[in-house]
Formats: structure tokens, sequence, C-alpha cells
């Protein structure tokens, strides 16, 4: 059951992607996200969506791993279609109407444009960061942009420290839960019968021992870091300095000039655009 | 000067405990191989952690290639000289990628970072892990795992390495190579092995047993003398490996045998001449 969660996890690889500075990376994020959040005409989502479909082929991640990380979020994308479909009401004459249901053109393109915007985002989020980049080169990178912080002290280091060990350990968790679970099965714990309340009573026999074995394994594991001389930021060096190349820069100006466009794109219509283009053919 | 000394260490977790070490003394020598044997709760893992100084002895000193394990300012000192692996492999891995977690010690040293690239690829050399340095340790199996940590040890370039029942979850074939790579260790690179177990078979192979019951060692000495006294070890519930045992009972129904036979096939030849004799005489 939680063996399909692709969420945070790294397929290590050599794509352009994998190489890009982390740092980078993440600044790209923040305009990715910023413009498949502002696409609201349809030559803007085109655009995104090209662009988007050009960061999945430079990933160089598997069709099959992506499909697996969209599918978990099947029903909320389709929950969120159905709930723009028919609660969005626009002018003119709804094009279907049965009783108190009602569709207009706009709801069928808002549902559109939301699905197509969520399963960007999940995308775009998974290729850019989540897939290409390890967990310790992205702890890194929020520690070195955020490094300017320490000046007023605040506890960038353990900050970035806490966040790599978290992820280190996701995968370890969920396997435990997922013994814990079966563990509890084997004594006739019912965890998919009865109402709300008590389906979630029936968690409590598997959190109980997840936290004990959290605590415990941070305990073992706070041993193990001392015995290997970890004594917080100060003096430590790095294996991986990051350093990001011209062709990293040229990348950050390249998805830059594509926010712009985007922005542009998103202020005119489909008329004012062929206008345009046929004002340049026809000088 | 033994590498490691402990002058009368006594230990308990807590005043109105138990004590879990009473009144031990011992002396490791530089470059030797040592197994510390004992059940359950005879207080070993205690004395490990004790020897590399993540506790401090309540009673009497320990020293370190002559570092006071109590002295708060020498701590980073013994830490570097002497690594330590413990049981769980999920549980001392720090990087979710197998380069970057063995860098980790390294890293914490402040070296610069062309030694730190040489100290994991000899690292990853030494415990036959070249072609994983890029892969996720969660896809690891629970050898490899802890061969990994062995060599997030190793890269820290220790005199000596504490095992901690590093075998203790592991599959008969992930117990047999990390038992390799300590004998590797001890006898291509000089490094003092120290090991905490309780199977007999990996005791065997170290040059030096330590046999703990109750906080207390009741016995000392090599692999040969200790496994003789059958009886000594059954009184500190340990059971002697397998051959051993066997030789044992035929010399008890009166059997000539000799003692202190370890090996299956060892015993097989004594057996061999021995029963080859009777036919003779």
């Amino acid at each position: 059951m939680l063996k399909d969660v692709t969420f945070g996890q790294y397929y290590p690889g050599k794509s352009l992607l994998h190489r890009t500075d982390p740092r980078i990376k993440l600044l790209i994020l923040i305009e990715y996200l910023v413009f498949v959040l502002i696409a609201s005409t349809e030559l803007a989502m085109a655009a995104t969506l090209l662009f988007t479909v050009f960061l999945v082929s430079v990933s160089g991640v598997r069709f099959g791993i992506l499909i697996k990380s969209v599918k978990p979020l099947l029903f909320v994308l389709i929950f969120t279609a159905i709930i723009n479909l028919f609660f969005t009401s626009g002018e003119g004459d709804p094009l279907f109407a049965w009783k108190f249901i009602k569709i207009y053109e706009n709801g069928i393109r808002n549902a559109v444009f939301m699905l197509l915007r969520l399963v960007s985002l999940v995308l775009g989020t998974s290729v850019i960061v989540s897939f290409t980049t390890s967990p310790l080169q992205l702890t890194d990178a929020i520690e070195s942009l955020l490094g300017p912080l320490k000046r007023i002290k605040v506890p960038v280091h353990e900050f970035a420290m806490m966040m790599s060990i978290a992820l280190r350990f996701i995968p370890t968790l969920i396997e435990e839960t997922n013994k814990i679970i079966s563990a509890q099965k084997a004594r006739c714990a019912d965890f998919e019968s009865g109402n709300v309340i008590n389906r979630l009573k029936a968690l409590i026999p598997i959190l109980i021992p997840l936290f004990v074995s959290a605590v415990r394994r941070a305990e073992e594991l706070a041993d193990a870091m001392e015995c290997r001389c970890y004594h917080g930021g100060e003096g430590r060096t790095k294996l991986k300095v990051m350093k990001a190349k011209a062709g990293d820069y040229i990348f950050l100006l390249v998805v830059t000039l594509v926010t712009v466009a985007i922005f542009f794109l998103d202020r005119i219509t489909w008329s004012e655009a062929i206008g345009f283009c046929r004002d340049i053919f026809s000088k | 000067m033994s590498f490691i000394e402990a002058r009368g260490i006594g230990f308990a977790y807590s005043p109105e405990e138990e004590k879990v070490i009473n009144g031990i003394d011992l002396k490791i020598e530089k470059g030797s191989y040592v197994a510390i044997l004992g059940h359950n709760g005879c207080g070993k893992s205690t004395l490990a952690k004790l020897l590399c100084g993540i506790l401090l002895p309540t009673e009497g000193q320990i020293l370190v290639d002559g570092l006071d394990t109590a002295d708060d300012s020498l701590a980073f000192d013994i830490r570097k000289k002497c690594g330590m692996v413990f049981q769980n492999p999920d549980n001392q891995l720090v990087a979710s990628i197998v380069e970057e977690d063995i860098a980790f010690a390294p890293e914490n040293l402040g070296l610069p970072r062309e030694e730190i690239r040489a100290r994991v690829d000899a690292a990853l050399k030494t415990v036959g892990m070249e072609e994983y340095a890029d892969h996720a340790t969660y896809k690891l199996s629970g050898g490899q795992k802890q061969r990994i940590a062995i060599a997030g040890i190793l890269a820290m370039s220790p005199e000596c390495i504490v095992f901690d029942e590093a075998t203790a979850m592991l599959d008969p074939s992930g117990r047999k190579e990390i038992v390799a790579a300590m004998k590797r260790l001890n006898k291509e690179i000089g490094i003092t092995v120290i090991t905490i177990t309780h199977y007999m078979n990996e005791a065997v192979e170290a040059d030096r047993i330590i046999v703990m019951s109750g906080g207390e060692i009741i016995g000392d000495g090599r692999p040969e003398e200790i496994f003789s006294e059958v009886e000594r070890l059954q009184s500190a519930s340990l059971a002697v490996p397998q051959v051993t045992e066997l030789l044992y009972l035929l010399e008890q129904d009166g059997h000539d045998l000799p003692r202190g036979i370890l090996h299956a096939m060892d015993a097989a030849d004594v057996l061999e001449t021995y029963i080859g004799g009777h036919k003779n005489g």
C-alpha cells in the first residue's frame, strides 16, 4: 500500500537535469511554479505544457515512474475536475442542463485547465527536484541558498541536517510501517471495516510501535553520528562542492525568459496573437 | 603500551540500578583481533560503548592509545582513533546515497575535498563495493548496508574498529561477508578489530577471545584454550562450536580425543586417525 509512493525518491542518472546545480534547480522550480499557476489562457497553458514535456524529456526518468507518480493523485485530479465542471457558472446558456445540474463552457475550460495544471505541477516538481536530485544535494542547496540567514543566528545547518536525515529515513519507516501492519493483521487487527472513527482508532496500534521504534532509531543514529566525529556544522567540509557552471546559468536564464514569455502570452488573446503574427508577416 | 587499557572499570546506567560492568581490567594490543563473547545482557555491548568513549565508566579509567575517555577535550581524538559499527545497519547510515554516507566522517573531520574523495574510494574498494558508489542505500541488502557502514568508519582511518554485534541482524551470507571484511581489515590493513558477538563461529576467527558473564570477565585466551573448557562456557550459558561439542561428548563417553578443535575439517582428521588407530590396534 505504501510501496507505490514515489514522492521524495531519487533515481540516479546522468541527464541534463541530474547534472544541473541543485541551487539553480531550486530557483528554476520557483519560476516553474509561478508560471504554471499564472497560466490562464490557452496560449500560456500550451507553452507551459510544452515546457513541462521538455523538462520531462531531458530528465531521463522512465515513463512508467512518471505514471506511478501521478497515479496516487488520480482521485484528487478527478475530484477537482468534477468540482470545476459542475460548479463554475458562466455567461450565456448552459451547454447542458438537467434539473439543477448545469454545465457551462467555462466549466469545461476550468476543469481541463485545473487538470493540466495539477498534472504539470506534480510532474514538473518531480523531475526538476525529487527524481533528479539526491536528498543530500537538495538539503545542501537549501543550506547554501539560506546561508545568509546564518548571520542572524538562524540554525540553517541544523535545519538542513534534520531534513536530510528525515528524507533518508522515509523508505526505512515506510518499510517498518508495512511490517507493523502485517504483524497487527496477523493478530486479527481490522483496519478496513467500521466507520471513520473506528478506522482512525485502528491506526493507534500501528502508530505507537512506529513512534517507539523511531525514537530508538534516533538514539542509535545519534550514537553512530557521534562515533563518526559529528560535531555540528562548524569546520565541516563537503565531498561534493556545488559549483554552478556557465551552462547552469544559461539554463536559469532560459527558464526566466520562458517565464517572461508566458507572462506575456497570458495577457493576450487568440485574435491579438493572430493579428500580431499577421503584422510581422506583412512587414 | 597497550592500545586500549581498562583499569578496574565499573558501570551502571543509573546509581540505583545494578552494575552492568563490574570491575573489569583489560588490555588490548594494537593490531590484535579480539572477540568478546557472552550471552544476552552480560554487559558486552556496554563494554563496547565504554571502550569507544560513547559511555563513560562510573568507576575506574579507560585509556585509548593513552588518552583518557573521561576527558571531554580528548573525545574528538578518541573517536577518530576508535570507530564503531552497530548492530542495525539502517540506524547508522546518515545519507541516502552510498558515497555521500561514507563521506560523512571525513567531512566532519574537515578534510580537503580531494582527500575525502580518495578516502571514500579507498574505503569502498576495501569493502568491495566500488560499483555501488552512487546507489541508494535503502535498496541494498543487509550485508551490503553493513559493509557500507564499515566503509563509513574506515574513511575516518581509525586504528581500531569495534563491531557491536554487527552480524546479528544479517542472514548467513551477509554474516560471512562481514566476518571476511573483519579479517581483511585486521590482517591486511592492520586495524585492531574488537568484535562483540554471541556466534561461536565468528569468535573462532579471532586471535583472542574474552568471555563475559554478569558484567565480569570469566575467560580470556586463544580460541583453542577457551573452547577446550566446555564446562566453563556452559556455565556462562554459551554454547561451544558444534564440532567442539561433538568431540567433548565423545570424550565424556570415554574416548581419548584432543580438546580445542574448532573447525569441521580438523575434527574430521582427528576422528579419522582415531578410528583408523582403533582398527589397526
